[in-house]
């Protein structure tokens, strides 16, 4: 174990996958399949692998010496000229507390994915292709600890993601593959120029001795290592970091989905086929968020503090609309979709606190929501795989006939909903707990509250439109769910189940490190206020 | 004073290769009437020892003999040695393009008329007289407008070569007038007796400025700077693919050099040490290079939007890069100039795939529209994947070369503070995606009835694609050796 | 007796490029357009030989000139051509009405 590049292995296995579908023929169908299994279960393992070697008490964060599997090395070195000093860019993959979960989210999330994907009707060899880049852009974000190292595998889903809603997806997926594609790259291109402004803003010491500018992540967080003149430097008393900090922030927050940035997501995800709306929803918003806690957080600790509240604004704004707009659904894929953004603003409440009961219910909420709503997204795949439709009305009384198929959906629903037991619960909980110690965004989490009964309201109302009731004779003829299926659910179930009644197996695992933020957002930058 | 001869060949010794081949193309030529093959490889064996010759040349540092009319310097060599790979890249192209095969009797003169461009671009790109520099343009020009109505068969050659004549005459007429003034105001026409004379003297601001808009008239036409940039779709359009490929990095390879020449030569006082450019302060080129740029990066990929044909499709969006490409001339520095070199070596290798891939699409379907696209990534399925990352790389996404090629732009706005430029040159980026994509929706997105057969390119066609494909990914990911030539190159002379 | 100076040179040329200008911008015909781009062309020529003779600079500007003779030939002949090419395919001259590429 020690010494072995295991990042790098996990980031960029699905690319070996990849070129190994290439070469098989298109007919050998059941061979490409088994790859690409073959492959995320490799995943699987090196990320409980990388869990077993985990050291629970190194914070990382913003100490580069307690990362973990950090490996790091000289990728692009151009040498001194006195007109443009040294460039660099380093190949630097860590993980701490706040990524672990992540990794182990993505590699769980893209098994159950490829599992789902079994039925894929045409071009199978380029289906399994693209997703096999696509994980490796998604594993890649996790891990990668420099800024420009991070953007490649920040773009590099994004053309993956547009072939696959579109060519793969639904009767409108040209339309919502091209908005997802250019609402992302316009969000992306905000995060370019903020990134390139930090590069021109701080400087790295090198072993040398010699200063470099740098698109190392953690380095950028040290204010020390500003020099006066940066255009974003915090020395700079002309600087633009609040116009920084807002470009990088809404480039995170298309992603998110975060209100009114969010159009994009019904549409892709209703139009995009079941095992990518599983992606997207389970790993792909996550990167929204992450984004924020690992770049933008850190590097503007004092621009957070003082616009924390319209954070916790948009993220009450989130919870509250999103579950309005999916009380009103017909469609039962758009109500999942819908519910998703609500959720995610949850997110965003308990990072906005500051506190570490707030962000570790951020974070685990982060890996919850993916494990559930990934579950959501399966049930209505099974229900429209087998009845071409997705319209809440036109079921009833599904329990009678589909029985198993209801016990698992009835566990997920519960589970979304944040009932005492489940995973769902503990995240949502531990969100209000931190977001309400804070005394500045207290109003802004109690009128949130409200969107756990509204929650509450359209689960229970489309379980009971769906699966109880008087049975709709048109479905006389569905089958329950077979063994595959079983086995997409099971894994989720164990875990949501597993983490409502020992959720310190995933707390754990992140309080270290995000207590260290909590402390660093809420002390550091503080002496550069006030002048100079 | 008589100039040394073996000084003149080592300065010159590129051109006169390129001369001494023109010839050999146009005996070859003569000889084997029936056989074309002959003149083809005479053509690429010239450009290959060109090359070699160039690279040969490189190491010596660049020597300004007085009053002479060139400069061997790096930054000339660099741009000679982009010009010689596309011209090696195109006559890969004429070997599988069918409009040129068609006219096979004439295709010799095909050969020795690219010859013709060859020479004049050489000329162009280390010149330092205006008055070589006005015959070097009207060399390059008036082989171009033969070459643009190349195919006789069809009418809209003619017509492109009609209009590309009138618009190239003007503005070559113009940039006469404006150099007639030059010579006027200072007395001389080479460009650092100009320099000297702007230092030193105070010459009627008026006439200068009109003069120099003329130039700039000249200039622009010839980069298809906005407003300038009329005859590009129209000229795209009409001429054989591989002129207009040519064409479209070429020409502009060489329109650009004359520029970074004039500006900086004519006007620059000095360098600093951090690599800014001052200038002595006669005109006020930084506004009016931003103010281009901007207008012709927008209108170009706003204009790109509405477009059918692709060919049309692609003369737009090189109206746009050269929009980009402007804003590295426009910030004034060393670093842009660094980064309007990479830039060209990208795009030269993009721009020339994303025309290779229509070639041959052209080559099966017959036409340009771009619903003939339709299916494409599974009836032709390299090309296709191939054309995607062309694609993705002229809208400047990881990991292909053209985000290096915009990343080292935006780092040297940055570097000189120009926000609101590069988050225009950043929204220009994301409205030209739409446009690309759009190709990818017909070639992927498209249902075709049923699965289609797989149509079958030669294997010859694939190894030129994969000359392409191949460098755009790598330099996407390990771009070092790139940025190094280029920084190697930023030394030209200034007084 | 008239003493012929610079400024009379110059709006002898002036003139002329006013001209070329005029003819290149209201004229349909191809070949008057060119007519007009051969008078800017001889306009800087005017202006090439008058500044070459009053401004002692040497003959740079009459060489100048004998260039642009040349080459304003080469480029004659070759829109010549051209333009009789496109009249074999079009019938007629006019730039304008030669519209077939766009749509």
């Amino acid at each position: 174990m020690e010494g072995m590049p295991i990042l790098s292995l996990i980031t960029f296995l699905p690319v070996l996958g990849m070129v190994i579908i290439l070469l098989l023929p298109s007919r050998n169908e059941a061979g490409i399949k088994y790859t690409a299994l073959g492959i995320t279960l490799l995943q699987v393992i090196l990320a409980v692998m990388m869990l077993s070697g985990f050291n629970y008490n190194l914070p990382g964060v913003t100490d580069e010496s307690t990362f973990q599997f950090v490996e790091k090395f000289r990728w692009i070195e151009i040498q001194e000229v006195s007109w443009l000093g040294t460039v660099k860019v380093d190949y630097f993959l860590g993980v701490d507390g706040i990524s672990m979960p992540m990794v182990l989210l993505t590699a769980i999330v893209s098994l159950i994915a490829v599992i789902s994907s079994w039925k894929i009707p045409k071009a199978i060899k380029g289906f399994f292709a693209l997703f096999l880049l696509l994980d490796t852009g998604m594993m890649g974000v996790f891990v990668a600890l420099d800024l420009f190292l991070f953007y490649i595998f920040w773009e590099l889903m994004l053309l993956p993601m547009y072939f696959l809603i579109g060519i793969w997806g639904g009767p409108r997926k040209e339309y919502a593959a091209i908005k997802f594609f250019i609402y992302t790259l316009l969000g992306s291109v905000f995060i370019l120029l903020v990134m390139i402004g930090l590069y021109f803003s701080a400087t790295e010491t090198l072993a040398d001795g010699s200063k470099v500018f740098t698109f190392n992540i953690i380095e950028l967080a040290n204010q020390a290592n500003y020099n006066s003149d940066g255009i974003l430097s915090p020395f700079n008393p002309q600087n633009w970091r609040y116009i920084a900090y807002i470009a990088l922030f809404v480039g995170f927050a298309i992603k998110i989905p975060m209100f009114p940035f969010h159009t994009w997501l019904p549409d892709a995800h209703v139009e995009a086929p079941t095992p990518i709306s599983v992606i997207l929803a389970g790993v792909l918003l996550k990167m929204g968020t992450y984004g924020i806690l690992r770049i933008a957080f850190p590097v503007f600790p004092e621009v957070t503090r003082e616009l924390m509240w319209y954070i916790a604004l948009f993220g009450m704004i989130n919870i509250i609309y999103g579950a309005f707009v999916a009380l009103s659904q017909k469609d039962f894929k758009k109500l999942i979709a819908y519910s998703s953004v609500s959720h995610m603003g949850y997110v965003l409440l308990g990072m906005a606190s500051l506190t570490s009961t707030g962000i570790n219910g951020a974070i685990l909420q982060m890996f919850n929501h993916g494990t559930i709503t990934a579950m959501l997204f399966l049930i209505v795949g099974v229900i429209y795989d087998r009845a071409h439709t997705r319209g809440i009305d036109d079921f009833g009384g599904l329990a009678t006939k589909l029985p198993v198929y209801t016990g698992f959906v009835t566990v997920a629903f519960f589970a979304a909903i944040g009932l005492p037991g489940l995973s769902g619960f503990v995240s949502e909980a531990l969100v209000f707990v931190g977001a309400f110690s804070v005394e500045s965004i207290r109003v802004v989490t109690v009128i949130s509250t409200l969107g756990i009964l509204l929650g509450a309201a359209y689960m229970l109302w489309t379980l009971q439109r769906i699966f109880f009731g008087k049975f709709n004779e048109k479905w006389e003829g569905l089958t329950d769910i077979d063994s595959r299926e079983m086995a997409m659910f099971i894994p989720l179930t164990i875990i949501i189940i597993f983490l409502g009644v020992y959720p310190s197996a995933m707390i754990d695992i992140m309080n270290t490190s995000v207590s260290a933020l909590a402390e660093f957002m809420n002390s550091a930058g503080n002496n550069l206020l006030g002048g100079m | 004073m008589i100039p040394n001869l073996s000084e003149i060949f080592s300065l010159t010794a590129p051109e006169i290769v390129i001369a001494v081949t023109l010839i050999l193309v146009v005996l070859v030529d003569l000889i084997w009437d029936k056989n074309k093959v002959p003149a083809m490889f005479t053509a690429a064996l010239g450009l290959i020892v060109a090359g070699v010759v160039i690279l040969n040349g490189m190491p010596e540092t660049g020597m300004i003999p007085n009053n002479y009319m060139v400069v061997s310097d790096k930054l000339g060599l660099y741009f000679k040695f982009i010009i010689v790979l596309t011209t090696l890249f195109i006559l890969l192209f004429t070997y599988d393009s069918k409009e040129i095969i068609e006219s096979h009797l004439r295709q010799g003169e095909y050969y020795a008329l690219v010859y013709g461009m060859v020479l004049g671009m050489f000329f162009l790109t280390s010149a330092v007289d205006l008055i070589l520099i006005y015959i070097a343009l009207e060399l390059l020009s008036l082989s171009s407008y033969v070459l643009a109505g190349f195919s006789d068969k069809e009418t809209r050659n003619s017509e492109a070569a009609v209009k590309y004549l009138i618009y190239g005459a003007i503005s070559s007429a113009f940039m006469l007038f404006g150099i007639s003034l030059i010579y006027g105001l200072t007395g001389t026409t080479n460009l650092y007796g100009v320099n000297e004379v702007l230092s030193t003297t105070v010459v009627n601001i008026y006439t200068l400025g009109f003069a120099v808009i003329l130039i700039i008239a000249g200039i622009g036409y010839k980069i298809s700077a906005v407003p300038f940039h009329f005859w590009t779709p129209d000229v795209y359009e009409g001429s054989p693919i591989t002129i207009t490929a040519y064409l479209s990095v070429a020409s502009k390879a060489a329109g650009f050099a004359l520029l970074i020449r004039f500006v900086s030569i004519t006007f620059i006082d000095h360098v600093k040490a951090d690599g800014e450019w001052i200038l002595n302060g006669a005109f006020d080129w930084q506004t009016i290079l931003i103010v281009l740029a901007l207008l012709t990066m927008t209108v170009g990929n706003l204009s790109a939007l509405w477009q059918k044909n692709i060919k049309r499709l692609l003369a737009y969006s090189s109206v746009a890069h050269a929009g980009y490409i402007l804003l590295g001339v426009a910030v004034l520095t060393n670093l842009g100039l660094v980064s309007v070199m990479i830039y060209f070596a990208v795009y030269m290798m993009m721009n020339l795939g994303a025309f290779y891939v229509v070639m041959l699409v052209a080559n099966k379907t017959g036409s340009e529209h771009i619903s003939q696209f339709d299916g494409i990534g599974y009836t032709m399925p390299y090309a296709g994947v191939a054309l995607t990352i062309f694609l993705v790389s002229l809208t400047g996404l990881p990991p292909t070369a053209g985000f290096i090629g915009k990343l080292y732009l935006f780092l040297a706005l940055l570097d000189s503070n120009m926000l609101m430029v590069a988050f225009i040159a950043l929204l220009n980026t994301v409205i030209s995606l739409y446009y690309y994509v759009r190709i990818l929706k017909h070639m992927y997105l498209k249902n075709v009835a049923e699965m289609p057969e797989k149509i079958e390119t030669r294997g010859y066609s694939t190894v030129v694609l994969s000359l392409l494909v191949v460098p755009v990914l790598f330099f996407g990911i390990y771009w070092t050796p790139l940025i190094d030539f280029a920084k190697y190159c930023v030394e030209f002379v200034i007084k | 007796m008239l003493h012929v100076g610079l400024h009379h040179f110059l709006v002898v040329s002036s003139i002329l490029f006013s001209l070329g200008l005029y003819a290149i911008v209201t004229r349909k015909n191809a070949i008057l357009v060119l007519m007009g781009v051969e008078l800017v062309l001889n306009a800087a020529n005017i202006n090439f030989v008058a500044f070459a003779r009053y401004g002692d600079f040497g003959a740079s500007g009459q060489l100048n000139a004998l260039f642009v003779i040349v080459l304003a030939a080469a480029e004659a002949a070759i829109a010549l051509a051209i333009v009789i090419n496109l009249y074999k395919h079009f019938s007629h001259v006019n730039i304008d009405e030669a519209d077939n590429l766009k749509e």
